[in-house]
């Protein structure tokens, strides 16, 4: 096998990104050297997974490496490996597309800030790190690079320490984000004491035999651990903390980059070590977690006051479609999950460097302050639009295809079981997709339009490599809404593939070719034809502009001591004069959060910000996963 | 012999979350972190260990089927993780010492700026 042999990009892509990371620390104080050696790294690593995926993807090969070249003996696996099939390659092309983004926005977003050979060097090892997670064929050698990124990404939110709270969320991360590895190790360690492998393929083989007492509590184990990584309820508050105090550029990292990996665990874990997706219980649990998450995240963001933040609670809510997709256990749902899964890197990605170019040039993220900035910053404010569309699952944009999908496949899904819940779910998943939308609405409102307040007068537009990253992403935001057919089949289609084939993965490892049974492989737009519901929209839309056009409202109003004060939400007060009601940005649905004022006080008094509190809810995820799996399995 | 090491792995665990839980003070919940490790590493261990069984230190030449020895890996990755362990409290104590430098207090109710 000569050095330049496919087999051995896998290793190349992760190493490319530790050896960046390593090389900074000794070259990094020249600007020049750190930038090309970044870049070189994001590129490097970017080019040689794109160049996997005829083989990968559509050639529907595995490839196996093993470390040392020390394969199967005596029907062990000693070595270490890497085992590469299209569910991993395509977890691990996000990573490289997010990073390669993220790594060219940094350049200049981080130029103003101390220590930066460090930033880079910590970005580098949260890359590798999930890098080397989702390209490992080693149940303990994810553990390591879960543990690396998880390191990595406390590091990088504490990395501008004098930012509000960013030491507190920090630790935070640190302490819940410790207790979840150390639940991985011990769910590792325990299946270990089993079956003694820790290769990845082998342990599939071997562990569904062998359901019991302790593979139970190893499954519970390795569930919530992953669970804390995805940040899946109950672990949420994590990941607003962090990002609302990481730089944009982390953010896009964390978000984007950190939640998949979990995701990834988690479909490793239920479908490949435990193969217990068949069974109703399990849907149920992934089903129920995801729905949950993608609700209360929703709602935790609609109260929201900080840009970031609430884009964060917002990130959590799509990983929820993400999972619920994903536990939905048919074709559709799995290629939809992971549809979504692309598409949140994508649209997250994009609206977190807008978040991030706002702060770059304002200073602050808070909504109540911000106002009127399409005038400064037209090219962001455009970019930004791009990426809520998509959030809020609005066509052409890449985020109504896969909502379409998850939609259509958590109804076919109640169709077929004659399951109520699920039924429950597609409607959770649209209330949530409106909700969504609202809270992006209220966003652009308070920090694009309107007046522009005094002391951002002169704000200017970001600069061009900033301007450039958010480019890439609004691009790939309508490249993959515009084709859906080609990214199912060249991305998810295989990837779905490879989840409900996991004998091929098990076999794969052992050198045997097994051939794919295939299933019926999703169509693109699914059952439903969505230019009818685009038409409709479209008439909607005409509708409601006519009747807007036909009211009349003033541009100035008064407030209760007579003052005139400019109309920036009038337009959100239909026919009512607006004399009692000057809301701020952040009140913009004062009815709809006055109406659930008790649930919101509720979840605002339960986000406490005390460590303890967040560890016990940890504790308790992780006493009802064991109590549930002990009774269900 | 050996269960009592499980009896034991376990109360550690549970007592390093019970500590983290219940304890305000920042220091005691990275104690209560490296309690909870030091379980996870001795249920490691425990799980190699072959009672009767030398140390698993050979050569190729030495190894024979009769030769009885611990589960080497464990060890290996006990090692791994006992390093990890004493990183989280390294990386921890440095953000308890910065956060005491900002907020002034180690007390985990007053470290709350960010909530809701």
């Amino acid at each position: 096998m000569s050095m330049l042999s496919y087999q051995h990009f896998p290793i190349y892509a992760i190493m490319l990104y530790f050896l960046g990371a390593f090389l900074i620390v000794l070259f990094g104080k020249n600007k020049i050297a750190r930038h090309c050696l970044a870049l070189l790294s994001v590129t490097g690593s970017l080019a040689l997974l794109v160049s996997l995926v005829p083989r990968v993807m559509t050639g529907g090969e595995i490839i196996t490496y093993w470390m040392g070249n020390r394969a199967y003996s005596g029907g062990y696996a000693i070595g270490i490996a890497l085992e590469v099939d299209a569910l991993s390659l395509f977890f691990a092309l996000l990573v490289a597309v997010a990073v390669f983004v993220s790594g060219v926005y940094s350049i200049r977003y981080m130029e103003h800030d101390d220590n930066i050979p460090q930033y880079y060097t910590l970005f580098l090892m949260l890359a590798g790190g999930v890098m080397g997670l989702v390209l490992s064929g080693d149940l303990f050698n994810m553990f390591i690079m879960v543990e690396i990124l998880t390191f990595a990404a406390v590091a990088l939110t504490a990395f501008r320490n004098t930012a509000r709270g960013a030491l507190e969320a920090a630790f935070k991360y640190l302490v819940v984000g410790s207790i979840g590895s150390t639940c991985i190790l011990a769910g590792t360690i325990m299946l270990y004491a089993q079956v003694h492998t820790l290769n990845f393929a082998q342990l599939s083989g071997l562990i569904p035999g062998h359901i019991h007492g302790a593979t139970r509590v190893a499954f519970a184990l390795l569930f919530v651990g992953f669970s804390t990584k995805a940040f899946l309820v109950p672990f949420h508050p994590l990941a607003a903390d962090a990002h609302g105090a990481a730089p944009a550029s982390v953010s896009v990292l964390i978000s984007g980059v950190l939640t998949k990996s979990g995701i990834y665990g988690i479909i490793r874990l239920v479908y490949f070590l435990f193969q217990t997706m068949n069974l109703r219980p399990i849907q149920f649990m992934l089903v129920f977690v995801g729905s949950v998450s993608m609700f209360v995240c929703v709602t935790m963001a609609l109260a929201q006051h900080d840009f970031k933040r609430l884009l964060a609670f917002h990130s959590i809510s799509q990983i929820g479609y993400v999972l619920t997709a994903v536990g939905l256990s048919t074709a559709l749902g799995i290629s939809a999950g992971l549809y979504h899964a692309m598409n949140h890197t994508i649209f997250k990605g994009l609206l977190f460097l807008a978040a991030g170019a706002v702060l770059h040039e304002t200073g602050t993220t808070d909504l109540d302050r911000l106002g009127g900035l399409s005038k400064r910053m037209p090219h962001t404010t455009v970019l930004f639009l791009i990426g809520a569309a998509s959030i809020s699952g609005i066509p052409p944009f890449n985020g109504f295809a896969s909502k379409w999908l998850i939609y259509q496949a958590a109804y076919l899904r109640a169709v077929e079981t004659g399951n109520i819940g699920y039924l429950l779910v597609t409607i959770i998943a649209l209330v949530t997709s409106t909700l969504t939308l609202a809270s992006f609405v209220k966003v652009s409102q308070s920090v694009f339009f309107g007046r522009l307040p005094d002391e951002f007068k002169d704000v200017k537009e970001v600069p061009f490599g900033m301007r450039l990253a958010m480019s890439l992403f609004a691009i790939l935001c309508v490249l993959t809404g515009l084709l859906p057919e080609l990214v199912t089949k060249v991305l998810t289609g295989p990837a779905a593939q490879a989840v409900l084939n996991p004998v091929r993965y098990i076999a794969a490892a052992r050198g045997i070719e097994v051939p794919a049974e295939t299933a019926a492989l999703p169509q693109a737009v699914g059952a439903w034809s969505p230019i009818n519901w685009l038409l409709l929209l479209g008439i909607s839309l005409f509708a409601i502009t006519l009747v807007a056009l036909l009211g009349k409202y003033d541009r100035v109003s008064e407030n209760a001591s007579g003052e005139k004060i400019p109309a920036k939400y009038d337009l959100f007060f239909s026919g009512e004069k607006s004399v009692y009601s000057q809301v701020g940005g952040g009140d913009l649905f004062w009815g709809f959060k006055h109406n659930w004022r008790h649930y919101f006080s509720f979840m605002h008094d339960l986000h406490s910000g005390v460590v303890n509190d967040y560890a016990l809810w940890a504790v308790v995820a992780l006493a009802l996963a064991i109590a549930f799996l002990q009774i269900v399995l | 012999m050996i269960l009592m090491n499980y009896i034991a792995a376990f109360f550690l665990i549970v007592l390093g979350l019970y500590t983290i839980v219940t304890k305000y003070n920042l220091v005691k919940t990275v104690i209560g972190l490296s309690i909870m490790d030091y379980g996870v590493n001795l249920l490691i261990v425990s799980i190699g260990f072959n009672p009767g069984g030398t140390a698993p230190i050979f050569t190729f030449s030495e190894l024979n089927p009769s030769s009885f020895f611990v589960d080497p890996i464990p060890q290996a990755l006990t090692l791994t993780s006992i390093v990890i362990g004493a990183c989280v409290t390294a990386m921890s104590l440095s953000l308890v010492m910065k956060i005491y430098e900002q907020y002034g207090t180690m007390d985990t109710r007053e470290v709350r700026r960010l909530r809701g």
